[in-house]
């Protein structure tokens, strides 16, 4: 099995998520509230942004993890 | 005056005050609690004494929170002190765990009063002996120290203090009501005469820093927060990195090296007295103020002629197994009176493995127990 690193960098066009590995305690909770089901559990229950192309920045991962463990980044939407 | 012999500093203080008073020889700088009886003059001696010397009190809003200052004074560097008795006690569990798993140095001082619940908080008692081994959750060690005398309460108190800096675990330091009220004569040592361990620092630059790698002894060093070295602190098992790690073989070797850096010092931690145990047929196994009824009752069955001999237990836990075995062997009958109704009974037996019969003898009535009802016991069991 491929050894992951310890901050994991996943991105397309629009947004770039990491995942810092050795922070996360597998609780779930990003991929649990995920409303459009980017995260998907590896074999430790730790986030990887599978379907990164549904993502819609909201946030809401980075918001909830208690560790700090998994951020979102990427180019704000200009309102008009 | 040409006496040259140093001139002792001798005092009558009360129990708690010399708790205090053996706090600071050790070098306590951090006292945080929440006052209790039997326990109050702890802090109000170190409320009165800690500004003095650059040290901080705080009296907290409860003892949930007493024992989380605590724990924050030590990662910081200070050598930190809580006191409080039994309901305290209760709730100083959660976070007691909380640095046993992080490996925190500090000492909690219970001064038992009758339980369960606010209980009979002028009366004393020892029914939190298990509680002291087991109160908080999760298969851990820990070293807990009864002292039996004023004189011993200070010099177990700087005890516990160097056994929790030596192998980074709290210690609990039981007392019980009668002799944390009790007045004595106390001799005060000279700080140069007494031997106070401070925790190991790391000697690598903070970026090499494994919070939790252990040394050879199975205790790792430990920097202090504020200081440059950046490390993580969680109640969930952890790495060397201090990181929760949910690797069977990470959480296996943490827990087994928890309980090792106290099972294989146990030489070093286990302290007890012996009376009269030379050519005894009958012991008596004894903590706390029962411990001194336990040491008259000695003199007085002699008297009588009766082989009658005391092992004093200064350290509670870890229990002394190898010694009460031994001594299984030689006599004829362990009797084991306590302020219970029956909990190191449990570990006397455990330990005897059935070579002799013990027999516990417990009051729970909240008076203490005397030399004569010891006796008394001696003789009826003798009959049996």
């Amino acid at each position: 099995m491929k050894q992951k690193k310890i901050l994991e960098v996943y991105q397309n066009n629009s947004v770039k998520i990491s995942v810092r590995r050795e922070w996360c305690k597998s609780c779930g909770i990003c991929i649990e509230f995920c409303p459009k089901d980017v995260l998907v559990p590896d074999d430790q229950e730790k986030p990887i942004p599978e379907n990164i192309d549904a993502c819609i920045k909201c946030g809401l991962c980075e918001l909830r993890c208690p560790d700090f463990a998994i951020t979102v980044e990427g180019a704000e939407e200009k309102n008009e | 005056m040409n006496n040259l012999k140093k001139k002792k500093n001798i005092k009558l203080l009360q129990g708690n005050e010399a708790c205090a008073e053996g706090a600071l020889l050790a070098g306590v700088r951090f006292f945080a609690g929440y006052p209790i009886t039997p326990s109050s003059e702890i802090a109000e001696n170190m409320a009165r004494k800690l500004p003095k010397i650059g040290g901080k009190f705080i009296q907290m809003e409860d003892e949930i929170a007493s024992m989380a200052a605590v724990i924050g004074a030590s990662i910081a560097g200070l050598k930190s002190l809580t006191a409080t008795s039994g309901p305290g006690m209760c709730l100083k569990q959660e976070n007691l765990g909380f640095a046993i798993i992080n490996e925190i140095p500090c000492v909690v001082v219970n001064a038992q009063r009758g339980g369960p619940s606010t209980g009979s908080p002028t009366k004393p008692s020892q029914g939190d002996m298990m509680q002291a081994r087991w109160g908080t959750h999760g298969d851990h060690p820990i070293i807990a120290l009864a002292p039996s005398t004023v004189n011993e309460i200070l010099t177990l108190t700087i005890k516990a203090f160097n056994f929790s800096e030596k192998y980074r675990t709290p210690v609990i330091l039981l007392l019980d009501e009668v002799i944390a009220h009790m007045r004595e004569k106390v001799e005060i040592p000279a700080p140069e005469d007494i031997e106070v361990i401070n925790r190991k620092k790391p000697t690598v630059p903070p970026e090499e820093y494994l919070p939790f790698k252990p040394d050879e002894d199975g205790v790792p060093s430990m920097a202090n927060f504020g200081e440059g070295y950046r490390y993580h602190i969680t109640g969930l098992i952890h790495n060397e990195k201090g990181l929760p790690t949910a690797n069977s073989q990470e959480i296996d070797a943490f827990i087994r090296r928890l309980h090792n850096k106290i099972q294989k010092n146990i030489k070093d931690i286990i302290i007890n007295k012996k009376y009269s145990l030379d050519d005894a047929k009958i012991a008596l196994i004894a903590y706390g103020s029962v411990a001194r009824a336990a040491e008259r009752t000695v003199k007085l069955a002699r008297e009588e002629g009766l082989k009658v001999g005391l092992l004093k237990l200064l350290t509670i836990w870890p229990f002394c197994f190898e010694e009460v075995n031994r001594l299984a062997q030689k006599v004829d009958l362990i009797i084991v009176p306590e302020m219970n109704l029956g909990q190191m009974v449990l570990e006397v037996e455990r330990a005897s493995q059935g070579k002799c019969r013990v027999v516990p003898y417990g009051r729970v009535d909240g008076e203490l127990i005397n030399p004569i009802e010891i006796l008394r016991k001696i003789r009826e069991e003798m009959r049996k």
